[in-house]
């Protein structure tokens, strides 16, 4: 027992040795001291070298009440010779911050005056960082906890290594000048521009709101996301938009790193209010604005007369083709653009532009803010866009026009089926294929699949062409002979008529048979749906089932559609009055609009 | 010239009454003469002095309370209770305060660790059966004192005002508006406002500081009092001491009428000591204990501080703090039962238990064979809570999926 005590108040003892020995000393004293020590050296009259002699280091700070919450900064306790210009050059911390005329500062009379004075400013209003903090670890915000780490130099340690590289660097605090600099400034911050320039090349705009600038709706608000969010999470949100949200249908932007990290500069500036400003200009400035609130920027200021040409500009400036192919421009997410007069009338397009969803519910195309005449214009030039591709034998038409969505190799994974929804058919599989009227498929290629994203391409292909492509589809892709399809015995017209009994009957079918897959609103999204390609059916897709005959719908729930997930029904009891009564409860949410 | 020589002597006469007890009468008078040791009785029985039967819990635990009340005292120099503030005292406390982030350390530990002490206590309680009677009562002023403590702790979490106090304070306290009528009111009663913010900083503040401790100096205070009056620590029924038989006619003093176990007249065999210096060293031993090992700790960790509070940005997943997950984790399967039913009756359930098992046998043995049946329910029930605690802190990821810790 004693010796157990004696041993436990050694401990006692010990540890409030070392505490208050690490109390005792701390790095920011010692590096004051070298700093006296080294001043002195360098002192040029015994006063100042006496005066030197009696200092003794003790905590410096800063504290800086202009820009918002007063700010404390400690890091002239460490970084003691910050405004020491003899010091300029030497190692850290006790380098001198560099003058230079950049930053505003003026050369008079042989001395630098600054611009941003450190008495007013502070360090971390420019640097980030934790200005309370007074070792390194905490202060230079290594600390995984602080949002905000010195910019440009300080990687947290659960930052993804890909992303360290490209994160460091001065340019990165671009994002703090931008907080009291308002973009026409005389401050150059070319990263920053470029990053906003960027925000409209890439579309990014048509998604994504910020405060004055944007009013995209399908995409997060980004207007506070530089307070939200670290560079790294911005940098790996921009090239793997699905990394963090795995549901994100955000397009993966083929961007180059020079081009990401404008971007991250320009989205980590977007935090909200501009601390330099008071509220009342915050209010004029709020005030002035709501007169062109909802106008879509215009990158070129004068349009041409001509309703086409002006159609063009404002096709290409509003990016259109930072997703979809025009000519030589190729932005690898949405369809090819280059034909469209040929592949649609006026009127889609001009329906599909002012509400993509109308017609293909699953869209991710945002709805554009334009005005009417603008709708109208664009509309006009991409009508006017009627030169066919070129086109040789069934194996080139494939590569030119089908490879994009359903890939080169036929199995649906083209380039931009990623961003499809339904997504493109897979055509290797042979039940698939073979259950199914050869007529049928030469129907869908020349007339598209209405509510998807397959066209009509009657105005590029003849009967004969596509029948051609079929038969390459066939020997390349499915490579199982043609068999014919069963005869089935399936009504031509649904047996029952639709009554809310049928489709009250037809609900309770749905709800013990079909929503595990195609989900309780039958949106295709029920909890197997994660499981299952090709994805169920979106049953409530209004142009699909629509243009739909009830005799092929019919087929699908009771002999199941072979190839995907879905089984025939009559082998599990269901009747044909039964598929009749589902028939009418899904026709039923386009008929109750 | 003598008179001054005797003036250290006639100080320190002045504060001990006594000098250090050389026979059993000193050893009683110190025992009751002394503001502090006068708490104890002056004898205490053998089996109380067992470290394997009492492990110290309870001592532990009040030793764990005063280590807080002190530390709890220095850490209120520095901290305001202020949205704007808060988080900034912190990091002050954690880069310029001499001591500050061992301070914070300390407190912090201690806490947690009195959350698991007290209630480690209460296990011990029970296996042993000692809130049998005459102990029931103070069972019940046990419980109470166990959920004062998870409070004290739940209420102190908040003040760093960081995100983890912010998002476990919001997923806690929602469950308490779980309850069925008054549930949204009692949620706004605690935070002064439909979310987190100013109000329910200040009324957390000021429950932690004030309110709290007090109350529990209050019950503690009376748990002691009752375990003399209740007789001392429970310890197992022993044979009847052979009494001699006092002569009649003799006349007795006051104190032989009292009734008692440990009121005696006569010279009768007992297996009480002394309690100093018996029960002291004891003490003593377990105090050093106590502050050896929250000391090492503090040492070793540090005190978790997150971001600084952003109401937009909720970490993925919220947890409350760790004793509530197992609440959390039963809440994930139903919002009422999880959070309100079963608690309540789990609370009270054990609130009722020594008016439930009356049986007096097997009282003061470790998992006494009478007992199998109760100790086996309430080892349950622990293990339950236990494993509830585990999965919820250890195996919930993003929306409160199961994932493994490795």
């Amino acid at each position: 027992m004693k010796i157990a005590l004696a041993i436990a108040s050694s401990i006692v003892l010990i540890i409030h040795g070392i505490v208050f020995y690490s109390q005792s000393s701390h790095g920011w004293m010692q590096h004051q001291e070298a700093y006296i020590a080294e001043a002195q050296n360098k002192a040029t009259n015994d006063a100042e070298r006496n005066e030197l002699a009696s200092r003794r280091p003790r905590l410096e700070q800063i504290i800086a009440t202009q820009f918002g919450e007063p700010r404390v900064d400690r890091c002239v306790s460490c970084h003691v010779a910050v405004d020491d210009p003899r010091f300029v050059g030497h190692a850290q911390p006790l380098r001198a911050h560099p003058y230079s005329k950049e930053l505003g500062d003026s050369y008079e009379n042989g001395r630098w005056e600054r611009r941003h004075k450190f008495t007013d400013f502070g360090c971390t209003v420019c640097h980030d960082g934790q200005g309370r903090g007074l070792d390194s670890f905490y202060a230079h915000g290594e600390d995984r906890y602080w949002p905000e780490p010195l910019i440009g130099y300080v990687a947290q340690a659960e930052w993804n290594e890909k992303y360290r590289q490209p994160l460091r660097g001065k340019d990165y605090m671009e994002a703090n000048c931008a907080q009291c600099h308002a973009s026409g400034d005389s401050v150059s911050m070319p990263h920053l521009e470029r990053g906003r320039r960027l925000f409209f090349e890439k579309n990014c705009y048509g998604c994504h709101r910020i405060d004055d600038l944007s009013e995209g709706a399908l995409g997060p608000d980004l207007s506070e996301v530089g307070k939200k969010w670290k560079l790294d999470y911005l940098w790996e949100s921009l090239v793997d938009p699905r990394a963090n949200t795995p549901v994100s249908f955000m397009p993966k932007f083929n961007l180059r790193d020079d081009e990401v990290k404008s971007l991250v500069i320009f989205l980590k500036s977007r935090r909200g209010t501009n601390p330099a400003q008071t509220s009342l200009q915050r209010y004029r400035a709020r005030a002035g604005r709501s007169a062109a609130a909802g106008q879509a920027p215009v990158l070129q200021a004068d349009l041409p007369e001509d309703p086409v040409a002006r159609g063009e500009v404002l096709v290409r400036d509003r990016a259109c083709a930072a997703c979809h192919k025009l000519g030589n421009q190729d932005g690898g997410i949405a369809p090819d653009l280059s034909f469209e007069g040929l592949m649609k009338d006026t009127q889609w397009i001009s329906d599909h532009f002012r509400d993509p969803r109308r017609l293909v519910p699953d869209s991710i195309m945002p709805s554009f803010r334009f005005s009417e005449p603008e709708f109208d214009a664009m509309t006009l030039y991409l009508t006017s866009l009627r030169t066919p591709p070129a086109l040789g034998d069934s194996a080139e038409i494939y590569r030119t026009l089908c490879a994009r969505c359903h890939g080169a190799n036929g199995d649906g994974t083209g380039p931009v089926a990623l961003y499809l929804d339904p997504a493109p058919r897979d055509l290797t599989k042979a039940g698939f294929m073979n259950s199914k009227d050869p007529a049928r498929f030469v129907r869908s290629i020349l007339d598209g699949v209405p509510g998807t994203a397959m066209p009509g391409w009657k105005g590029v292909l003849g009967q004969e062409q596509a029948q051609a492509v079929l038969d390459y589809v066939w020997s390349s892709f499915v490579r199982e002979p043609r068999r014919d399809a069963k005869k089935r015995s399936v009504p031509e017209t649904n047996p029952v008529v639709s009554t809310a009994e049928s489709i009250a009957r037809g609900k309770q079918i749905f709800v013990q048979r079909c929503t595990g897959c195609h989900g309780l609103k039958a949106d295709g999204k029920g909890p197997n749906s994660i499981d299952i390609l090709p994805r169920p059916r979106n049953l409530r897709n209004g142009p699909f089932i629509n243009a739909t005959d009830d005799r092929r719908l019919l087929e699908s729930i009771l002999y199941g559609v072979q190839g995907t997930a879905m089984p025939p029904w009559i082998d599990y009891g269901l009747t044909a009055n039964d598929a009749g009564d589902l028939l009418n409860f899904i026709r039923s949410f386009q008929t109750r609009r | 010239m003598e008179r001054l020589i005797q003036l250290p002597r006639l100080v320190w006469d002045s504060i001990f009454r006594h000098p250090l007890p050389e026979t059993d009468l000193g050893r009683a008078t110190t025992s009751f003469n002394n503001f502090f040791l006068h708490l104890h009785p002056v004898k205490v029985h053998r089996n109380t002095l067992r470290p394997a039967y009492t492990l110290g819990l309870g001592l532990i635990s009040l030793f764990l309370f005063i280590m807080l009340v002190v530390s709890g005292v220095l850490l209120m120099f520095y901290y305001v209770p202020s949205t704007a503030q808060a988080y900034d005292r912190m990091l002050d406390l954690r880069g310029t305060v001499a001591f500050g982030t061992f301070l914070r350390n300390m407190h912090r530990w201690a806490a947690h660790g009195m959350v698991a002490l007290v209630f480690f206590h209460m296990c011990r309680v029970f296996f042993t059966g000692a809130y049998k009677a005459p102990r029931e009562f103070n069972w019940v002023i046990g419980v109470g004192l166990f959920l004062l403590t998870l409070l004290a702790s739940f209420t102190g979490y908040l003040l760093p005002w960081d995100q983890l106090a912010f998002w476990a304070i919001t997923v806690g306290t929602s469950i308490a508006g779980y309850a069925p009528v008054v549930g949204q009111d009692v949620r706004f009663l605690l935070l002064g406002d439909h979310a987190v913010g100013q109000e329910a900083l200040l009324r957390f503040y000021v429950l932690h500081v004030v309110v709290l401790p007090v109350v529990i100096t209050l019950l503690v205070t009376i748990h002691f009092w009752r375990i003399r009056k209740d007789g001392g620590l429970s310890r197992p029924e022993e044979p009847e001491p052979t009494a001699t038989t006092l002569p009649v006619g003799t006349r007795y003093g006051l104190m032989g009428f009292v009734r008692g176990p440990l009121t005696k007249s006569g010279n009768v065999p007992d297996n009480a000591v002394f309690s100093w210096p018996n029960l002291l060293i004891a003490e003593l031993f377990v105090f050093v204990l106590t502050v050896a090992g929250v000391l090492a700790v503090s040492l070793l960790f540090n005190a978790p501080l997150e971001e600084p509070v952003n109401v937009m940005h909720p970490p993925n997943p919220a947890k409350a703090p760790w004793y509530f997950l197992g609440l959390q984790e039963m809440v994930s399967y139903s919002a009422f039962w999880g959070g309100v039913g079963i608690p309540t009756l789990e609370v009270l359930l054990l609130l009722l238990i020594p008016y439930l098992d009356r049986r007096t046998e097997g009282v003061g043995r470790w998992f006494a064979k009478e007992r199998l049946l109760a100790n086996s329910l309430f080892l349950l029930f622990s293990v339950i809570n236990i494993i509830l605690i585990a999965i919820g802190t250890f195996f919930r990821g993003p929306n409160w999926t199961f994932v493994t810790p490795w």
